[in-house]
């Protein structure tokens, strides 16, 4: 699996969401390889594959680099102290096209000594029903090494109950659009 | 979608629309046979290496988490 700060999985701190789409798994994973750009999405301004290799059971793995402009302001960012405006993101892919499984696991490389935010996704074919996908979300998010209170993981529940709704959107439009790269995701097409 | 690097992108936009072919047309549907991106993957990768180093971005290497190629996996 990706590594996703595996010593946390399991803890109350990490939120947890299952949804599911009716899509089946290819369509949605062809999708989720091409996800950028979308509308959902528009604080990701850069996306480039770093490494891409098959691992010796035939899945694939791929190291991306997710470029992302919150367009903070002028203020923050002096409070902040960086003049950077761009966020960097690292993430990592497993395709297994026999197990049928995607997994992302995703974690900021900037900002780093103020916050992290890790998440994992797996997308993977519903199992009484292969016209559908199920998809897992788990997040972190860590502030200077300590993690949200129980205060906050309301607000975190909410806030990735939109997320998870918000990525699905993103792939169904990538499905719904696909015809503009000439590269049709689904058979029919 | 753009690259990192601002003269990255039309490299990365052919690389894209190669690699997204064989993940659709030979990958997902169990074809094994070579990798067809391998050469335009290379030039797109001078560049992007390129764009990091000169934009500082705190990568620590390209093999930077995950399992590796020879370790058996369960």
């Amino acid at each position: 699996m990706c590594a996703f700060l595996h010593h946390v999985i399991g803890t109350p701190n990490v939120e947890r969401e299952t949804t599911v789409q009716r899509y089946p798994w290819e369509t949605v994973i062809k999708a989720a390889m091409r996800k950028y750009p979308n509308p959902m999405n528009p604080s990701v301004v850069g996306v480039d594959v770093l490494d891409r290799n098959l691992d010796t059971h035939g899945r694939l793995h791929s190291h991306r680099l997710l470029s992302t402009e919150w367009g903070l302001p002028g203020i923050v960012r002096a409070i902040l102290g960086t003049n950077r405006t761009l966020t960097y993101i690292k993430e990592h892919s497993i395709v297994d096209p026999d197990e049928k499984k995607m997994e992302l696991c995703s974690t900021n490389i900037t900002l780093t000594n103020l916050v992290s935010v890790d998440e994992r996704l797996v997308y993977r074919p519903h199992p009484e029903n292969p016209d559908v996908t199920v998809l897992t979300q788990e997040a972190i998010i860590t502030v200077k090494g300590v993690s949200l209170s129980s205060y906050l993981e309301g607000l975190m529940a909410l806030t990735m109950s939109a997320n998870a709704r918000k990525g699905w959107d993103a792939i169904e439009w990538i499905i719904q659009n696909s015809e503009r790269e000439k590269v049709p995701l689904c058979d029919l097409c | 979608m753009n690259s990192v690097g601002e003269g990255c992108t039309e490299l990365k936009r052919e690389y894209d629309q190669c690699f997204n072919r064989w993940f659709a047309e030979k990958f997902l549907k169990g074809d094994r046979s070579g990798d067809p991106c391998t050469e335009m993957f290379k030039k797109y990768q001078l560049c992007v290496q390129k764009a990091i180093k000169d934009k500082d971005i705190p990568i620590d290497g390209v093999e930077f988490m995950g399992p590796n190629k020879e370790k058996p996996e369960s």
